[in-house]
C-alpha cells in the first residue's frame, strides 16, 4: 500500500467541514469527499458557539482572513470568560487569554502579586491583565503594538449558521466533493480496516483514510472496539441545555459570563446561553442533551481517524470543543503517512491527542475542585480523588505557586494562574526568590502597572465601534 | 510564617561546574537578604576540565550573566563554533557535519528535509551539508553571528556555539561569582558532617580543622560525587551496556591543520578521537573503550594523529557512562561530573551543568526541602541524560562499520526502545518526534540519521504538491543562495582579530 490519496470525511457540522476544507486546502493532492450528515444535537464541537484564540492559526493555515471568518459571518470577538459564584466569598474574576504584570529580575510577577495577597494588600489579580480589564471596561482591540495590548489572545464566537455555510462554500471551492446521501452500512476488510461506506442508495465510498467526525455516536469509529478513558468519575455533569440567541445582542460581549449553580453551572455569550448540570437520579427531563465525558485512547486506528466529539467528549466550560477538533486536524496534516502507513505514526498521533485531552480535561476539573461551595454537589468535588497529573499540578502550585510542564497544554501558564488565583488558591509558601525584590518596590511596581493599563483603556472603542470601523475599512479597500 | 528561607549555600568543588553554579547562582539570588554562597576548592585537587566544546544552549548562559561576549572570547582563548564534523564514523574515508541551526527552507509549512528527500528520490546527488549555511561558511574557515531580524536570509538560520579553555572558562566565571558576593574558600575536605535525624550535610571539614556548614550543598567535585554518593549514597545508573567507552587520553597541540569554526570527531578503532581547535592551540584526546584496547595503544595512536605538536605529557581519565540515581537527596544537589556523565560526543557536558542550575533555580528550596519539588528535578534530570544518552547512541549502532570488535559490538546492538522507534519512523517516512523538550532537536536527529547512511522510504506527501522540476529548481536556488551568503561572511581569524583577539599560537617548551 501507497501513501493515501483518497479520504472520506463523514460528518456534516463545522467539525466534518473544517477537516474536510483543510485537507483538501492545505494537502491539495488528496482527493477529499465528504459525506455530510446533518450534526446530531451532542456533537458539542458542532453545537458550542464559543472558541479559543487558537481558531485564527486554523484559520491562517487555510488562507481566511477576517474578512471572510469574521466580518461576513457575523461572529463575534471574544476577549476571555468571566466567572462568578465559583467561590463563595470570592469577587468574580476574569480568564482571558493574556499575561498578567511583568516580572522584575529574577521573580516572576504572579510570585510578587502572592507574596503581595499572602500580606493581604494585593488588588485582584485579573486586575493586572490589560485584555482583562478592557473586557471589563467595554472595550476591544486585536492586538497590535508593543504596549499593553500589543499581545493578548482574542477568540471568537461564531454564527454557527453563517460561519459553516462560509466554511461549505470554502471547501467546495478548494475542491471538496460532497456526497448527498444517507448512511446505511460500514463493510470491513479482514484485518478490521474500513474497506467501505456505503449509503441508502447503494453507493459505495472506498478511501484509504476515512475522518470519523460524525459526533459521539462515532458511527465508523465506534465499529472498531478502541477502547475509551472514561472521565465521568471527576467531571460529573452530564447534561447540557443549549438556547440560541435569536437575534444576538446588539452590543455582541466580549466576556462569556459562567456563573457556577447548584449542580454545575451556567453561562450566557454572545451567541447562545446555556447550562450544564449534574442530572439528579431518576430524572431524564425533557430537552436536555445527555453526553458522558471521556475519550477515545485510540482516536486513530486502523485506518480511521475520529474527530472532534467521536474522539473526546468534553463539558464547554473553558470553550475546548471545536479546539481540539482543529487541533487534531493540525495533527493529521503533519502526521499524514508519506508511504504505506506506519504503525509508529498511529501511535504517535495517540499518544499526543490523548496527552492533550488529558490536560484539557484537568483544566476543566480545576475548575470544580477549587471552587468552594456548600451544596452536596460542590462538597463531593472537592474531596474526590484526582488524576495524577493535576493532583501533581495543584501539590507543586500549593507548595511554593510553581506549575509543571506537560507536554500538548492547550491552556498556558497565564490561563492557569487566573484559574488558580481567581478562585482564591495560594500557595503555603512564597518561592525564596521573590525576597530579591523588597516588598515596597515591588508594590510601586504593580500600582504603576495598573495606572498604565488604565489609561490605555481610556481611548479604545467599545467592540460595536471596533467592528463598525474594520468593517468601514475593509469596504473601502474592497 | 516561619523564616525557612536558605541562608547558607555551599558549592563544594571549584572546576567549571563549580564556578558556573556560583556565577549563575550570585546572579539570581545573590540579592536574597541573609543568604551567603561560599564555593570551596582546593589548589590541589585538579580539575578534569575536558569539556572545552559546546552548544549554543551556552549563549543563553552567558547572557543570563550579562557577558560581555568580545571580552569572554578574549579572556578563554576561545574560538566559535558552528557544528561537530563527523569523520569515518559512517565508514572510513566518509564525512558529514552536524550543524547548529537549520537546513534550508520550510516549504508549505513542511519541513526542508522532506523537499530534499524527494530531489533525492529523483536522482539529485546534492548533500544535506549544502543547504546549511553554518556548514559550508565553517569549511570555508567562516563565521557570523545569527541574523534573526533578516528572517528572508540564510544567516538567520545559523546558531553558534564556542570552544574555549575551560580552566580560564572558570577563572572568568570565578571573577563575575566573587563580584556578586560570593566567597571562595581554599582547603581539601577531609570529612563530611550529617544531621542524625534526616541525614542532611550539615557541614564540610577541611584539612585545616575548619568547618564549613551549609543549608543547601552543591555538590560539584566531580566523578567521585563526595557528597551525592560519599554521603548520600544515591547509587548509580550504569549504562556501560549501551555506551561501551570508559577511558580517554587526552593533550594539547599547537597549531596546525585547517582552521574551521567546527569540533571534529573522527571515528577510531575503538572509539574516536575529537579535535578542538582554540586561538592559541588544540586541545585532543581519544575516548576509548578499554574492552577493546589497551591505554598505550590508545595514547599511541592520539600522538600519532595530531595536527601539530604535543605541548604536554597525555594525560589518562577513567569514567562511567551513566548518572547518579537522584541527583537530588536531602540538602544535596549534584552538578556536572558529580551528576553524571556521558562522553563529550556531541559537547554536552557543559550544557548538562547549566541545564541542572536552571531547575535549581526555578525549584529553589527553603530550609523544609519540599519533597515534591525535589522529585521532580530528579525526575527531569534522569530524562535529559536518557534523551542525551539515545541520542549517543545513534552514532554508534547507525554504522556501516566492521573493522573491528568494538564497531561490531556497536553495530549489532539493540537500541534502546526511544531509539528504535525514532529510527523505525525515521527509515519508513523520512519523519521525526522530537519529545518532551528534548535538547537535541529535528535538525540534529536528521543531521545524524541522515549523514550517517540511513535512507528512508517516503517524504511528506505535502512535497508532491511542487512539481518535480520545481522541487529541483528551488532546492538548487536555495543551495547558491548559501553559496553567496557563505561567501560573503567574514573568515574567523579575522573576526577574532577584530574583536581583539591575539591569535600568537603556543609553542613547545623545549
Amino acid at each position: 500500500m501507497s501513501a493515501p490519496r483518497r479520504v472520506v470525511v463523514v460528518g456534516g457540522g463545522v467539525t466534518g467541514w473544517s477537516t474536510a476544507a483543510a485537507l483538501k486546502r492545505r494537502v491539495p493532492l488528496l482527493d477529499v469527499t465528504i459525506l455530510p450528515l446533518a450534526p446530531p444535537a451532542e456533537a458539542l464541537a458542532d453545537r458550542i458557539a464559543t472558541t479559543l484564540p487558537s481558531i485564527f492559526g486554523f484559520h491562517d493555515d487555510l488562507g481566511l482572513g477576517l474578512d471572510d471568518t469574521v466580518l461576513r459571518t457575523g461572529s463575534a470577538y471574544r476577549l476571555g470568560t468571566l466567572f462568578r459564584d465559583w467561590v463563595q466569598g470570592q469577587p468574580d474574576y476574569v480568564h482571558a487569554y493574556a499575561r498578567h504584570g511583568e516580572g522584575m529580575g529574577s521573580a516572576p510577577f504572579h510570585q510578587l502579586w502572592i507574596r503581595a495577597a499572602l500580606a493581604g494588600t494585593a488588588p485582584p489579580f485579573d486586575t493586572f491583565s490589560a485584555a482583562a480589564a478592557m473586557a471589563r471596561a467595554g472595550r476591544f482591540v486585536l492586538p497590535n503594538g508593543d504596549g499593553p495590548f500589543g499581545a493578548h489572545g482574542v477568540g471568537l464566537t461564531l454564527d454557527l449558521p453563517r460561519y459553516t455555510a462560509m466554511l461549505v462554500a470554502f471547501a467546495r471551492h478548494v475542491g471538496v466533493r460532497s456526497q448527498e446521501g444517507a448512511l446505511a452500512g460500514v463493510e470491513r476488510d479482514a484485518v478490521g480496516s474500513i474497506a467501505a461506506v456505503v449509503l441508502g442508495d447503494g453507493t459505495r465510498l472506498t478511501a484509504d483514510l476515512y475522518a470519523d467526525c460524525s459526533g459521539p455516536a462515532a458511527l465508523l469509529h465506534g465499529l472498531l472496539d478502541a477502547p475509551r478513558e472514561d472521565w465521568r468519575g471527576w467531571l460529573r455533569c452530564d447534561r447540557l441545555v443549549l438556547e440560541d440567541l435569536v437575534p444576538p445582542p446588539a452590543d455582541l460581549p466580549v466576556l462569556e459570563q459562567v456563573t457556577a449553580t447548584a449542580r454545575g453551572w451556567q453561562w450566557t455569550g454572545a451567541m447562545q446561553r446555556g447550562a450544564v448540570y449534574r442530572e439528579a437520579e431518576g430524572n431524564a427531563r425533557g430537552g436536555a442533551i445527555a453526553f458522558d465525558a471521556g475519550a477515545s485512547i485510540e482516536p486513530w486506528r486502523h485506518n480511521v481517524v475520529a474527530i472532534g466529539d467521536a474522539a473526546v467528549t468534553i463539558e464547554p466550560l473553558e470553550w475546548s470543543n471545536l479546539h481540539l477538533a482543529h487541533s487534531a486536524i493540525d495533527r493529521l496534516i503533519a502526521m499524514l503517512p508519506a508511504g504505506a502507513p506506519h504503525p509508529l505514526e498511529r501511535a504517535e498521533y495517540n499518544r499526543q491527542a490523548l496527552a492533550e485531552a488529558r490536560r484539557v480535561r484537568d483544566f476543566v476539573l480545576l475548575h470544580y475542585v477549587t471552587a468552594r461551595r456548600d451544596e452536596p454537589f460542590w462538597r463531593d468535588m472537592a474531596e474526590m480523588p484526582l488524576p495524577d497529573s493535576l493532583a501533581h499540578t495543584l501539590r507543586l502550585f500549593r507548595a511554593r505557586g510553581r506549575l509543571p510542564f506537560y507536554e500538548e497544554e492547550t491552556f498556558d501558564r497565564d490561563s492557569w494562574l487566573a484559574v488558580l488565583l481567581g478562585q482564591g488558591v495560594l500557595p503555603r509558601h512564597l518561592d525564596p526568590l521573590v525576597d530579591s525584590v523588597p516588598p515596597a518596590e515591588a508594590a510601586r511596581a504593580m500600582a504603576a502597572f495598573q495606572t498604565a493599563i488604565a489609561q490605555a483603556i481610556h481611548p479604545l472603542p467599545t467592540p460595536a465601534g471596533f467592528r463598525a470601523a474594520q468593517a468601514r475599512h475593509l469596504y473601502e479597500r474592497a | 510564617m516561619i523564616d525557612d528561607r536558605l541562608q547558607r549555600i555551599v558549592i563544594v568543588g571549584g572546576g567549571t561546574a563549580g564556578w558556573m553554579a556560583a556565577a549563575a547562582i550570585g546572579k539570581i539570588a545573590g540579592r536574597l537578604p541573609g543568604l551567603s554562597i561560599e564555593l570551596v576548592e582546593s589548589d590541589e585537587i585538579g580539575t578534569v576540565g575536558v569539556g572545552e566544546a559546546t552548544i549554543p544552549q551556552i549563549v543563553l548562559f552567558n547572557t543570563m550573566l550579562g557577558i560581555d561576549e568580545a571580552e569572554f572570547v578574549r579572556e578563554t582563548n576561545a574560538t566559535y563554533k558552528l557544528g561537530i564534523e563527523f569523520v569515518d564514523w559512517t565508514r572510513i574515508g566518509h564525512r558529514y557535519v552536524h550543524p547548529f541551526g537549520f537546513y534550508g527552507l520550510d516549504m508549505l509549512g513542511v519541513e526542508f528535509h522532506h523537499f530534499w528527500l524527494k530531489a533525492r528520490a529523483l536522482g539529485d546527488p546534492t548533500p544535506l551539508d549544502a543547504y546549511s549555511l553554518g556548514i559550508v561558511g565553517a569549511q570555508r574557515g567562516r563565521f557570523a553571528h545569527p541574523r534573526p531580524d533578516q528572517p528572508n536570509s540564510p544567516l538567520s538560520k545559523i546558531g553558534y556555539a564556542f570552544q574555549f579553555d575551560a580552566a580560564l572558562y572558570a577563572r572568568y566565571l570565578r571573577k563575575l561569582a566573587e563580584a556578586s558576593g560570593v566567597r571562595r574558600t581554599e582547603g581539601r575536605i577531609v570529612s563530611v558532617a550529617q544531621d542524625d535525624g534526616n541525614g542532611h550535610v550539615t557541614a564540610v571539614r577541611l584539612e585545616s580543622g575548619a568547618e564549613i556548614a551549609g543549608d543547601l550543598f552543591i555538590d560539584c567535585s566531580g566523578f567521585r560525587g563526595l557528597l551525592i554518593e560519599g554521603a548520600m549514597g544515591s547509587g548509580f545508573t550504569d549504562w556501560t551496556d549501551w555506551l561501551p567507552c570508559d577511558r580517554a587520553v587526552a593533550v594539547p597541540c599547537t597549531l596546525g591543520g585547517d582552521r574551521v569554526p567546527l569540533t571534529r570527531s573522527t571515528a577510531r578503532s575503538a572509539g574516536w578521537q575529537w579535535r578542538i581547535p582554540l586561538q592559541h592551540r588544540i586541545g585532543n584526546g581519544y575516548v576509548y573503550s578499554s574492552a577493546h584496547l589497551s591505554d598505550d595503544e590508545a595514547a599511541a595512536t592520539l600522538l600519532a594523529n595530531l595536527d601539530g605538536a604535543p605541548l604536554a605529557e597525555p594525560r589518562q581519565l577513567r569514567f562511567r557512562a551513566g548518572h547518579r540515581d537522584r541527583a537530588w537527596i536531602g540538602n544535596v544537589v549534584a552538578l556536572g561530573l558529580a551528576g553524571g556523565f556521558l562522553e563529550p560526543l556531541e559537547s554536552t557536558s557543559i550544557h548538562l551543568v547549566q541545564s541542572g542550575i536552571a531547575r535549581l533555580m526555578a525549584l529553589f528550596p527553603t530550609r523544609s526541602f519540599d519533597q515534591t519539588a525535589i522529585e521532580r528535578f530528579n525526575r527531569d534530570t534522569a530524562q535529559e541524560y536518557l534523551d542525551i544518552r539515545d541520542f549517543l547512541v545513534l552514532h554508534y549502532k547507525a554504522t556501516e562499520r566492521d573493522d573491528s570488535a568494538f564497531w561490531n559490538y556497536c553495530r549489532m546492538l539493540a537500541p534502546p526502545e526511544g531509539l528504535r522507534d525514532k529510527l523505525a519512523m525515521f527509515r519508513s517516512s523520512g519523519r521525526i518526534f522530537r519529545e518532551h523538550q528534548e535538547l537535541f532537536t529535528e535538525t540534529s536527529w536528521l543531521s545524524v540519521m541522515s549523514g550517517q547512511g540511513i535512507e528512508p522510504q517516503g517524504y511528506h506527501p505535502i512535497a508532491d504538491l511542487l512539481s518535480d522540476e520545481e522541487a529541483l529548481q528551488r532546492l538548487k536556488h536555495i543551495a547558491q543562495v548559501i553559496e553567496q551568503t557563505a561567501n560573503a561572511m567574514p573568515l574567523q581569524d579575522d573576526y577574532l582579530r577584530q574583536i581583539g583577539c591575539d591569535l600568537t599560537p603556543a609553542r613547545q617548551a623545549s
